[in-house]
């Protein structure tokens, strides 16, 4: 879901004045921009109405829309108590609309990106890695059955239906080897599914997540491995969305409460400072049921800003409130610094939740994305 | 001060000299700097092509002939987990719209590109990679290069490859980061790998993977473990390799034309010599009235060395710009050889490297001072009273002439005991080479004594009083004709050995061509250059070629190379069918044994390169590089082959497919019906093979003509060091004679006032200058057959390997006889002219 922000940004921004010179940081990331999204062409399927969806078949890849991802994080903790957040995505890209015929096996119209970020949430480390490869000759793809998705030796695979599911992946100091359980049933995010982005008519995507995975399995860092264990979450989103012009960026919220409950919340913020009336969150009780937040709704208030070594200011403390639901929250960042410096720099980390339901104290792990924060220093 | 005045209006009265000894050394100068200057560039294209093809990489992986197998890069990536590594797929394709025009094709994948190269797209580094992945046939040019080929974004431009035409979209361009890499991409169309396949025709083949490994032990360990990842056919070597390989693959080339640009300075020294020191001759009574007012011989030896300096100076400045002229002229010569030789080579621009020029202007203040310390110390021994006449210096001369000349004659037996004695230094024997010829340099006056007094009968006979006259009076002035006529020998012996040596090449090729091809008509794909093989026949059209009506029967052959850190290996796999057995010469090894075996065991044949520069012989053991790994072929024969000078390898397609899973064929030899007319049948064959497939159709002869036309192409830079050595020489000898014929206008005014008519004078200097010319001529020959014999036995044998027959061919003896002969009379002609025009009275007036 949260990656979608990155292609508004930078087509906003691409709106603006020209850069004055040709080759700075800032226009290198837009034309990658304009690579990986943010392109009108009539030709790729767009998300226009609520779709039935069907599984195994909706896990694996839906190429005649532009963008799609697999998006994984989790909160994961060994024997002795330490700590440590984890990313893995993967994202297929189209840079057609339909496939190429031609006799070499490298031809492709498909491509993959992946992000695997580390967070050594007590060692006070983070590490983050991006990789590229097209679809072809095996390097990277996405099947729904058996269930594989893989970029190189990063790879996400289970059975029809994805659960038991290993992640693999390995960066150049880290690797983790995890396998993830369905703690509860899939929820579809937005109207049955589709996920209005803005007002505007086909500006959405068809997104699901699975908010609950019990997860267990090894972390290296260096030469030091790890045994773990933990929750982790899972978006899947596929789209080819043109961007609202006004929209400024974007924060992701996806919560995991000890009560067994679970919260996603999204705002797209607007360049005026308000927030996108298509800003919006789901709530998944411990049966699994689950109720639509609209963004009236959620009251969420920045208490404190972290300004990044590399660049731009991002929020780091937020209060969150839901009247309607008797809660009250203080989210906090496990560890200050969680920016992915990539091509398209954004933060995305382990944050900790505490506060009050009706009352009774609440605790809860999680992920926040923050993108459009990112600024080029002077 | 005085001094110096005395020696500028010296140098200012005798204009023509100066003008000449100036020139002389700019030649010399000229024609190594400028050979220097082509060498260079090329070398250097070479290197910052390989260099900035590699880019970052630090390794490379290399497969079997035909590459790699696209799976392996799969394997190291998603197996592996190898994340610094790039595959290429790379090769040649000829520009239809501009004939000639070679360019590479490199294909590479954008989303690998990472750390490698700096100039191909990646999509982290902001290119639109899109249209390159997506859109088949998109292609990056450089700006500059787009301009020349007059192409806008968006348009299309026809290459072909194997001979096959497809067509490339320009959808974009290149920027380099800087001038140096602009110029090694100025040859370049980027591309993605899949383009790049589809347009070489190398489907699931990557040429090379590009990899960077850690220093130390840490990427012994990488290498190790990704070693383990591959088949056995595949061999990492260190990046530069491929670039140390090529560079000397062309040294013996290099060294060859550098050494012969030297013999063009040598001459140039014998002119700057020849000038001073009858300059100094002249001023002998001056520099006698010097000494005697009281100026110290140290002063005269500088004023000697500062009137050469001087000469030096201005030379060396016209040599300079001469020579990056002919540098020009000569890059594209040099350049071609290599390219029919060696490998696809594109130089665009010479090189005005300072450590050339710096070069050249050492060699030719150097060569300057050289040449005038003899007569430096000459001129500081004018004893300080006028007795030292002309006469006693002379008679001095021929006193000394036999020694001089015993001298050198001892340094030319060294310099031939140097070059027989066995050894394989190519520099070494250059060095014996030179020794021969300044010893026998030396030796000339002295034999040209000898010679004159040999042809003072006949002339007597033949020219009366006049021509006993010329001939004496040539002896009398030694010391100007003796260094003229040295001068003239060395560089007519140059024009006598180099062209022996092509003469005896050229026949040598020719014969063995004639014995060698032995099928009706040779099919093969047209190929761009050696380095990447060459393109495969279409299999269908290659058979119906070989049952077309008429044909008896066809071989196959397949040319491969393979690389290897010590070198690529050309392979020739081919049928030999018993028809085709008495072309091979071997050279040592049993023919009935090898024909026996030759298709059933591990053996190969090698050529005689190839046997010379591994220094291989029959029955040893040659290790290649299979796909099953490396494997010991025994060699049966060791032949005689001129097609490559880096050799080959010759193993019969039964053995091979064994080894190799190679498919295809890129030649065919058709064998013909008798009655069949060759010509007739290669336009049905071209006919039928139509639009499928560019082809190379030639009969037995037409092949025979294209080959030996490609071989007088390569010695066309030969050719023209040749004719500039004699331009050199013709300078020298005209200088020289002018010179001396000048300073005789005293004798001669007293011949003219005792009677001679001009007429008679004409016939006189004629008769003179002719006689040298005669004599150099004669005296060339001996040492341009010892040059020639070096040449073709030693020098050709160190550089190349090749052996070679020897034909003395009588025409291109005559051919030095008359270049020396009419060299001479020509420059006789001048002061013959002179000397008639001016009355006696004023030429005796002149004290």
């Amino acid at each position: 879901m949260p990656w979608l922000a990155l292609f508004l940004i930078l087509w906003l921004s691409a709106c603006g004045p020209a850069p004055a010179e040709p080759e700075t940081a800032t226009s290198r990331r837009l034309s990658l921009a304009e690579t990986l999204g943010a392109e009108e062409d009539a030709a790729y399927a767009r998300a226009l109405a609520p779709r039935p969806f069907v599984f195994p078949d909706d896990h694996g890849p839906h190429p005649a829309f532009k963008t799609e991802w697999w998006y994984f994080t989790g909160n994961l903790e060994d024997e002795a108590g330490r700590r440590f957040g984890y990313q893995l995505t993967f994202f297929r890209i189209a840079l057609a609309p339909a496939p190429v015929e031609r006799p070499s096996a490298w031809g492709a119209t498909q491509i993959f990106m992946g992000h695997f970020a580390l967070s050594d949430l007590d060692g006070r480390r983070f590490f983050a890695e991006e990789r590229f490869s097209r679809a072809a000759l095996s390097l990277a793809g996405a099947q729904a059955v058996p269930f594989r998705v893989w970029l190189e030796d990063w790879e996400a695979s289970g059975p029809a239906g994805m659960f038991p599911l290993r992640l693999r992946a390995a960066g150049a100091e880290v690797a983790l080897d995890l396998s993830l359980d369905a703690g509860k049933p899939l929820v579809l995010q937005g109207e049955a599914g589709l996920s209005r982005k803005s007002a505007a008519e086909g500006n959405a995507s068809y997104y699901y997540s699975f908010t609950r995975l019990p997860t267990s399995g090894q972390v290296r860092i260096g030469a030091q491995s790890f045994t773990v264990r933990g929750v982790s979450w899972l978006d899947r989103e596929w789209s080819t969305s043109a961007l609202a012009p006004d929209q400024q960026g974007w924060d992701w919220f996806a919560l995991q409460f000890d009560d067994g409950r679970e919260l996603m919340f999204y705002q797209l913020r607007l360049k005026d400072g308000g927030r996108d009336a298509a800003s919006k969150g789901i709530l998944v009780e411990a049966d699994g049921q689950s109720r639509l937040l609209r963004g009236e709704e959620v009251d969420l208030e920045v208490l404190e800003h972290w300004r990044s070594p590399r660049g731009g200011s991002y929020p780091s403390r937020w209060r969150l409130r839901i009247a309607e639901e008797d809660l009250e929250l203080i989210v906090v960042p496990a560890l200050a610094d969680q920016e992915l410096d990539v091509s398209i720099r954004y933060w995305e980390g382990a944050v900790i939740a505490t506060g009050t339901r009706g009352g009774t104290p609440l605790r809860g792990r999680g992920y926040v994305e923050l993108t459009g924060y990112a600024r080029e220093e002077p | 001060m005085i001094l110096t005045r005395a020696g500028l209006r010296f140098l200012r009265r005798h204009p023509l000299q100066l003008l000449f000894a100036v020139i002389g050394v700019a030649l010399g100068v000229a024609v190594v700097i400028g050979i220097d200057l082509a060498n260079g560039s090329a070398a250097r294209a070479f290197r910052l092509s390989a260099q900035t093809l590699s880019g970052q990489a630090s390794h490379q992986i290399i497969g079997g002939p035909q590459g790699l197998e696209e799976e392996t890069y799969a394997r190291l990536r998603v197996a592996g987990g190898l994340r610094d590594i790039a595959p290429v797929v790379e090769g040649y394709v000829a520009l239809p719209a501009v004939p000639g025009q070679t360019l590479r094709i490199f294909g590479i994948d954008p989303l690998a590109e990472g750390p490698f190269r700096s100039y191909t797209p990646r999509l982290a580094g902001g290119a639109d990679v899109t249209r390159l992945l997506v859109e088949p046939g998109s292609a990056l040019l450089l700006e500059g290069l787009a301009q020349r080929l007059d192409l806008a974004l968006g348009e299309t431009f026809l290459v072909e490859s194997g001979g096959r035409s497809l067509r490339l979209t320009l959808a974009g361009t290149l920027s380099a980061p800087d001038e140096l890499t602009a110029r090694a991409l100025d040859h370049l169309i980027v591309v993605d790998i899949a383009t790049a396949q589809e347009t070489l025709g190398q489907l699931g083949r990557l040429s090379r993977i590009d990899l960077i490994l850690p220093e130390g032990v840490a990427g012994e360990t990488r290498r190790a473990a990704i070693r383990a990842l591959l088949p056995p056919a595949t061999q990492i070597i260190p990046a530069s390799t491929r670039g140390e390989v090529m560079a000397q693959m062309t040294r013996a080339f290099q060294l060859n034309l550098n050494a012969l640009s030297l013999l063009a300075l040598v001459v140039g020294m014998f002119l700057i010599y020849n000038t001073l020191a009858f300059s100094v001759l002249q001023r002998r009574p001056l520099l006698g009235i010097l000494r005697t007012l009281g100026v110290g011989r140290a002063q005269i030896f500088r004023l000697i060395l500062g009137e050469a300096l001087l000469i030096g100076m201005a030379g060396t400045l016209l040599g300079l710009l001469l020579g990056v002229g002919l540098g020009q002229g000569l890059l594209r010569l040099v350049t071609r050889t290599i390219n029919d030789l060696y490998f696809v080579l594109n130089v665009s621009q010479l090189d005005l490297s300072p450590w050339s020029l710096a070069k050249g202007v050492a060699l030719g203040l150097g060569a300057t001072l050289g040449a005038a310390l003899v007569p430096a110390w000459e001129a500081t021994r004018a004893a300080p009273r006028l007795a030292l006449t002309r006469s006693t210096l002379e008679s001095q001369q021929r006193r000394l002439a036999p020694w001089i000349a015993l001298a050198g004659l001892v340094l030319a037996a060294l310099g031939g005991l140097g070059l027989i004695l066995p050894g394989r230094s190519l520099v070494l024997s250059f060095l014996a080479l030179f020794a021969v010829i300044l010893g026998y340099a030396l030796a000339v006056p002295g034999l040209l004594l000898l010679l004159l007094r040999l042809l003072q009968a006949p002339l007597g006979l033949a020219g009366g009083l006049l021509g006993r006259m010329a001939a004496r009076d040539l002896g009398a002035a030694l010391s100007r004709s003796g260094v003229a006529t040295a001068a003239l020998v060395v560089a007519v012996a140059a024009t006598i050995g180099v062209g022996l040596m092509i003469g005896s090449f050229r026949l040598t090729v020719a014969q063995w061509l004639e014995s060698y091809l032995r099928a009706d008509i040779y099919i093969s794909t047209p190929s761009a250059g050696f380095e990447a093989g060459r393109a495969p026949l279409d299999p269908q059209l290659a058979e119906e070629l070989a049952r077309a009506p008429g044909v008896a029967f066809a071989t196959r052959a397949r040319h491969l190379l393979l690389d290897d850190p010590g070198g690529s290996t050309e392979l020739f796999v081919v049928d030999i069918p018993p028809r085709a057995q008495p072309g091979y010469r071997f050279k040592s090894g049993d023919p009935q044994r090898i024909w026996r075996e030759f298709d059933r065991e591990a053996v190969v044949i090698v050529s005689e390169p190839f046997a010379y520069h591994r220094n291989l012989r029959v029955d040893d053991l040659l290790e290649l590089r299979t796909d099953q790994g490396p494997i010991a072929f025994r060699i049966l024969g060791i032949h005689s082959d001129y097609g490559s000078d880096q050799g080959r390898v010759t193993l019969s397609r039964a053995v091979f497919a064994r080894y190799w899973h190679a498919e295809g064929v890129d030649a065919l030899g058709l064998y013909l019906e008798a009655g069949q007319d060759a010509d007739r049948l290669a336009e049905t064959l071209r006919a039928l093979a139509g639009d499928r497939q560019q082809l190379v159709i030639y009969s037995n002869r037409a092949l025979r003509e294209a080959s030996l036309a490609t071989f007088d192409r390569t010695f066309a830079i030969t050719a023209v060091l040749r004719l500039l050595a004699v331009l050199v020489a013709f300078v020298g000898i005209l200088n020289a004679l002018m010179a001396m014929q000048i300073e005789r206008s005293r004798d001669l005014a007293v011949l003219r006032a005792n009677g001679l008519t001009p007429r008679q004078l004409w016939r006189l200097v004629s008769a003179e200058t002719g006689l040298i010319g005669l004599c150099a001529g004669l005296l060339a020959l001996p040492l341009g057959i010892v040059q020639a014999l070096a040449l073709i036995h030693v020098i050709n044998r160190r550089s190349f390997g090749w052996t070679m027959q020897t034909v003395l061919a009588p025409d291109i003896l005559g051919q030095a006889l008359l270049l020396a002969l009419g060299a001479a009379l020509l420059a006789g002609l001048y002061p013959a002219w002179r000397m008639a025009r001016t009355s006696p009275a004023l030429a005796l007036r002149e004290e």
